[in-house]
């Protein structure tokens, strides 16, 4: 671990609730009120971000919209657009941008920047801060956090200390000290569930969690949980520093005629960020850096530097894309010295020709020519193992957007696979799971193997019934067939009639049963006593049209629960 | 997926690299986009002409209920997922037996069951699934406007998907490359009140347009591969 240097010093930029804070500029009349913006999650309305008013009254992210408004009354509901977010946080970045070109950006309203350069040319990381301060406000964005710690994670977290609000520095050295009281839900995002896990283990804090061997750590919580440690220890994200890729994954496409919408260009864009990850992945890579340039008709050269804790998924990649490219094409709508912009303060600076890097105009005056994604980090790709036979990731994709729209048009449960489970009745041997919900076979392996007296035997019928059709099992002389207490058949069925036969129904020609199924005999309400059959009707006039079905008998009445399709 | 045939040791080189070249193919993980076409193993592949479904073709499916319909488009979808692609169904009544599914071979947690699907966005819901997955089972309503299904054909050539249109009693009112029609056949094992039912032998008839237009029929059984395990 002493091998390990310390991570690279970083100052966080965070503007908290920023989605609260777009959905404000754009309508005045929503500030002071407590508002929350929401987002669809598995067909539920769940909010993501909330307003210091609303956080009053107890609203919370993660809130279910109808929870979120009965703590609230009054409260304003908007839905999350991480597209207007981003193109909003532009102008920000545009503002620290004059400070440093180095600027990272997480997610809208988060952007970090290593701070050696700059702490030493404004004489300190505490004057650099308050410069960082100062930028920002300057375009209008009076609640802004800055931190400045070892390494980006920690740099996050001082930010979100108290005293914050006029830039939070913690010493050089100090950050193990500095993370150690913090809950260890601060890690967030994917490592959510290990925090759950690790209080109810007893490690409440960060300090406690970097106390672990970090060896023991990662041989119980695999590579995911050793990240989480070594965050937590105030080391940096990646067990060895990323390395410069080669030149050679650089994507760049050429536009030609020049894209001027935003779609046109972010079609182009979602194939380059698809094929970069793909020969990423062909080298067992994958990405958490990643660099977005354009070029455009007028020669501007635009760039800008995104990043993701943890690593970039194709998803993830191209919406980032998609973000920065809306934030440049329809940056001149929100630019400060245009009226009607989305930050009308007029005392902004353009230090925009202050870098070598970035042309005069920090967005683009014309179509774009060229895009271009550079890997800046490339990381092994230990977090996510594909499938040895058949990992097609691209297909999964394709699969998994063309079926989450459907569960938009039909409703969640209407997309389901199937999950063989234990059980006597096909019925029971199979559970219908929710595209999208884990798969957790929850039965073990062997539970579904092992003997389940009294399953119906033979093969597995094609069309299984729930609730059952309701039949007419008869015996020859036109009677129903009833089942005595004692399980047996009170004539031989001769002829079944049903809905879903064909013809309406025949004459049996072979029959087996019936079976008693006397089950949850301990359970007032749940017990269920039935008898089943196996019977093969003749459905046509030909030796060969037969259906075999399952009839069952409950309460004196037939049904048909299966049909051997 | 398929389990290779059990033969005598090749004796020859030739048939040695055959057997390994025969075995590589089938162990290949993600079969490329310009394969077009998706072998189907077993007595039903040798039945369908060329071995297989065309990408982007239509195979029309049709046949009482009872006579092994589900059992045959069940095999098809085996044979997409075990090249390691999607399938998808729709599911009008709610009644596919996922147990069946399995045993027909098909990866389960590849292949989407779509169920509730109202009659007016039965054509909205196949569509939206020709645009994720490679091989699409849609069961047909009561009644399908031959403007609708045309569309879905031109959609299915485009995408490279098969559609899979199933007509029980009724007809798919457009184009189909193939029409399978299953016969059912005669269910052995059971008696006048003993036995156990065993798996039969589902006859289907296998109509093809061109080269392929000679009518074939002939016998499948279930690859039963998942009760074996």
């Amino acid at each position: 671990m002493t091998a390990l240097p310390a991570p690279e010093r970083a100052l966080c930029v965070w503007c908290p609730d920023w989605p609260v804070a777009t959905a404000r500029r754009t309508q005045p009349a929503r500030v002071g009120v407590p508002v929350v913006t929401v987002q669809r999650v598995d067909g539920r309305a769940v909010v993501t971000a909330a307003s210091a008013e609303a956080r009053a009254e107890g609203v919370v992210a993660g809130l279910r919209r109808r929870e979120a408004e009965a703590r609230c009354p009054g409260l304003v509901v908007v839905d999350a657009d991480p597209a207007a977010d981003a193109r909003a946080f532009e102008a920000v970045a545009r503002a620290v941008e004059a400070i440093t070109p180095r600027l990272v950006l997480e997610r809208p309203g988060v952007l970090t920047l290593p701070t050696r350069g700059p702490s030493r040319y404004f004489g300190g990381d505490a004057t650099l801060a308050r410069h960082v301060l100062d930028a920002v406000r300057s375009v209008g964005v009076d609640a802004v956090r800055v931190g400045v710690a070892d390494g980006a994670f920690a740099a996050r977290l001082a930010a979100r200390a108290l005293a914050a609000a006029a830039g939070h520095v913690v010493d050089p050295g100090g950050t193990p000290a500095f993370l150690a009281p913090w809950p260890v839900a601060a890690l967030g995002g994917s490592d959510a569930e290990l925090a759950g896990l690790l209080v109810r283990l007893g490690l409440p804090t960060l300090g406690a969690f970097a106390g672990l061997p970090a060896s023991a750590v990662l041989a119980r919580f695999g590579p995911s949980g050793a990240r989480a440690h070594r965050l937590a220890a105030g080391l940096d994200e990646h067990a060895t520093p990323p390395a410069p890729p080669p030149p050679d994954l650089v994507e760049t496409a050429e536009l030609d005629p020049p894209a001027t919408r935003v779609d046109e260009a972010a079609f182009v864009a979602k194939g380059l960020a698809d094929r970069m990850l793909d020969r990423l992945g062909a080298l067992g890579l994958s990405c958490a850096r990643v660099v977005v340039e354009a070029e455009t008709e007028h020669g501007e050269h635009l760039v800008r530097c995104w990043r993701h804790e943890g690593t970039l998924t194709a998803a993830a990649l191209a919406a980032r894309v998609r973000w920065q490219l809306e934030g440049w094409l329809t940056g001149a709508a929100s630019d400060p010295r245009r009226p009607g912009g989305v930050f009308p303060t007029g005392s902004e600076c353009d230090h925009g020709a202050s870098t070598a890097e970035i042309g005069e105009e920090a967005f683009a005056t014309g179509g774009l020519t060229l895009i271009r994604l550079t890997p800046e980090q490339v990381v092994p790709a230990d977090g996510r193992q594909l499938g040895f036979w058949g990992g097609d990731a691209a297909a999964r994709d394709r699969a998994d957007r063309a079926l989450a729209r459907l569960q938009g048009l039909l409703g969640h449960d209407a997309v389901v696979t199937a999950a063989p489970c234990g059980g006597r009745t096909p019925a029971e041997r199979v559970r219908w799971i929710p595209w999208g919900d884990a798969r957790d076979d929850g039965d073990h392996p062997d539970a579904r193997a092992a003997a389940w007296p009294g399953a119906v035997p033979g093969p597995a019928p094609a069309r299984v019934y729930a609730p059952a059709v309701p039949a007419d099992l008869l015996d020859p002389d036109g009677r129903p067939v009833a089942v005595s207490a004692r399980g047996e058949a009170t004539g031989r069925p001769a002829r079944l009639t049903c809905a879903v036969l064909p013809g309406g129904g025949g004459p049996i020609r072979a029959w087996a049963g019936p079976w008693v199924h006397d089950v949850r005999w301990w359970d007032r309400r749940g017990r269920r006593r039935r008898a089943l059959w196996h019977v093969v009707v003749g459905a046509g006039e030909s030796d060969t049209d037969e259906v075999a079905c399952l009839v069952g008998i409950e309460g004196g009445r037939a049904s048909v629960e299966a049909v051997y399709d | 997926m398929a389990p290779a045939p059990v033969a005598p040791l090749p004796r020859r080189d030739d048939d040695a690299r055959a057997a390994l070249a025969d075995t590589a193919r089938r162990a290949r993980p993600v079969s490329a986009a310009h394969e077009r076409v998706v072998e189907v193993p077993g007595p039903l592949g040798a039945l369908i002409p060329g071995g297989g479904l065309r990408r982007g073709a239509v195979v029309a499916v049709d046949g009482a209920a009872g006579a092994g319909v589900t059992s045959l488009v069940l095999a098809l979808a085996a044979a997409v997922t075990a090249v390691g692609e999607w399938a998808a169904a729709v599911d009008l009544d709610g009644s596919f037996g996922g147990l069946a599914a399995a045993e027909a071979g098909v990866a389960l947690d590849r292949f989407a069951v779509v169920r509730r699907v109202p009659p007016d966005r039965w054509a909205t819901a196949v569509a939206a699934l020709l645009d994720g997955v490679s091989l699409v089972v849609a069961e047909l309503p009561r009644s399908v406007r031959a403007a609708d299904a045309r569309r879905l054909v031109a959609r299915a050539r485009e995408r490279e998907v098969i559609l899979v249109p199933v007509a029980r009693g009724g007809a798919w009112p457009a184009e189909a490359a193939l029409r399978f029609r299953a016969a059912g056949g005669p269910w052995p094992g059971l008696d006048a009140g003993s036995g156990v039912l065993a798996d039969r032998t589902v006859r289907v008839e296998i109509e093809g347009r061109g080269v392929a237009a000679r009518t074939r029929s002939g016998g499948f059984a279930r690859a039963g591969l998942a009760r074996a395990g």
